[in-house]
């Protein structure tokens, strides 16, 4: 082997050791973990839609049976509207701001729903129409998926934020990856909001 | 907030909901609770089921994994451990890596009588199937009835026949969206009784064929019903049924049947479909 191959040969053992070194510094781990975060909370969104397209169908029942209930009626109506009428900013997750809106109108919408489910328990023939049963049921397995959606997204945000914090995460985030921020995530687990509401 | 269990939960339940959602608030959000192992398709913690009934179930699990790749699986749970039945299912789902992993087709069944409650939770790629109505159906329908009379194995043979017709491509047994509970579910179905009788038969023929001593292949799994000790545990004479599926299965070669060692989950995922119910 001749001399003037050297650096050629050096170079590649430099390439090759960088590579190797990299996979244990967040090069790779930090997008996989960023599209973990992008996947979990497209989820969420995904199932709190699925639980504003239902809603409609499920006013529209409740009021065949309980028309004078209109406030209530209204108020999941409003909420619904409001919910869904806010076009999220692209940035929402690392927008503190926009994040908390987020919550906060789905929030609202929740306390709306249940006091609607709540009602409903006054009018025995609402709770034995077929149609409001399955819808019910139907509510009832969103509610659940975006309780399992929101938690999935809070150990997704959890290991990406705890990536992007520590070292070696953090040099390396901020040499190649200066655009990714810390993500936000759900102030309140939604398991501890559960409390049943009962209405007496 | 669980908005709508308040609603079907009866006043005399919400003590002991709100204390076990007093519980929820004291558990962090990432604490595993500890899961029981998957010892086979139908998993007795509790032990509230006969072995007829776990045998009958595990060969009708069998099939339906080998007709359609659907697994499924019958779960009693001795405690949730302070976990919402909810939390408890989907998690224990994904632990077992129930269904398959591309298609994530599992279904848990799981009945947790300590805390009188049960659940059907389905894989993300059965919830166009088994949709939370129809599970809920097949609970309100099939399976609260019979617990509500003590009767587990009763109910979780009719609420896992009820999942199997549904998830078999067939329309949800009885008329679909019937939420009335005056058929009492598939023990009323003539069929279902016709079943019994065909391989209830099959059974006696197979008991004079072993008294009289012909016992050809003497290490066959069926012959341990049979024991003495476990026929105090088979009331209705169950036994009969699930050797005939036994013999059934072992003569079509086909695997699975009571032997449970070999089944596992094939890494499929869940995200909360289905529905609860509490008795």
């Amino acid at each position: 082997m001749s001399r003037r191959h050297l650096p050629a040969l050096a170079g590649v053992a430099v390439f090759g050791l960088l590579i190797l070194g990299s996979a244990g510094c967040g090069v790779n781990k930090i997008p996989a973990l960023d599209e973990q975060v992008k996947a979990a909370w497209s989820q969420v969104l995904n199932q709190y839609q699925r639980r504003a397209d239902l809603i409609p169908n499920l006013v529209a029942t409740v009021k065949g049976y309980a028309h004078q209930e209109l406030q209530v009626l209204t108020q999941v109506t409003e909420a619904r509207a409001k919910a869904t009428r806010t076009q999220l900013p692209p940035n929402i997750l690392s927008n503190p701001q926009a994040f908390r809106e987020f919550e906060k109108n789905q929030a609202a919408l929740d306390t709306a729903l249940s006091r609607l489910l709540a009602i409903s328990e006054r009018y025995p023939a609402l709770k034995s129409d077929q149609n409001f049963l399955a819808l019910q049921s139907q509510i009832e397995g969103t509610e659940n998926r975006i309780a399992v959606a929101r938690r999935d997204y809070i150990i997704a945000v959890q290991e990406y934020n705890t990536e992007l914090r520590t070292i070696p995460g953090r040099w390396t985030a901020a040499l190649l990856y200066p655009k990714l921020k810390v993500r936000q995530t759900f102030t309140v687990a939604r398991q501890a909001e559960r409390v049943p509401q009962v209405k007496f | 907030m669980r908005l709508s269990r308040s609603t079907t939960r009866r006043i005399a339940r919400a003590v002991s909901a709100a204390l076990a959602a007093l519980s929820f608030l004291a558990a962090p959000v990432l604490a595993a609770p500890k899961f029981p192992a998957l010892t086979g398709r139908v998993v007795d913690q509790a032990n509230i089921l006969s072995s007829s009934t776990r045998s009958l179930l595990t060969e009708m699990l069998a099939r339906q994994e080998r007709a359609t790749g659907d697994q499924v699986v019958v779960v009693t749970l001795k405690s949730l451990q302070g976990y919402s039945i909810e939390e408890f299912g989907y998690r224990l789902g994904r632990y077992w890596g129930i269904g398959q992993k591309n298609k994530n087709n599992g279904v848990l069944v799981i009945i947790a009588p300590a805390e009188r409650k049960v659940r059907i939770e389905a894989g993300y790629g059965l919830e166009g199937t088994l949709t939370d109505a129809e599970s809920r159906i097949v609970i309100d329908r099939d399976i609260l009835p019979a617990f509500r009379r003590g009767d587990f194995n009763a109910g979780v043979v009719a609420g896992v026949g009820s999942i199997l017709t549904v998830l078999g491509g067939g329309t949800a047994p009885q008329s679909g969206l019937d939420w009335s509970t005056g058929r009492g579910g598939n023990l009323r179905d003539p069929i279902f009784w016709a079943g019994i009788l065909l391989f209830g038969a099959e059974g006696v023929l197979f008991l004079m064929l072993f008294f009289i001593g012909l016992r050809y292949h003497p290490g066959r799994k069926g012959y341990i019903l049979f024991r003495p000790g476990r026929s105090s545990r088979d009331p209705l004479g169950l036994a009969f049924l699930a050797s005939a599926y036994s013999t059934g299965a072992h003569s079509t070669g086909g695997g699975g049947g009571l032997d449970s060692g070999g089944f596992s989950g094939g890494g499929g995922s869940f995200g909360g479909g289905g529905a609860s119910g509490s008795w």
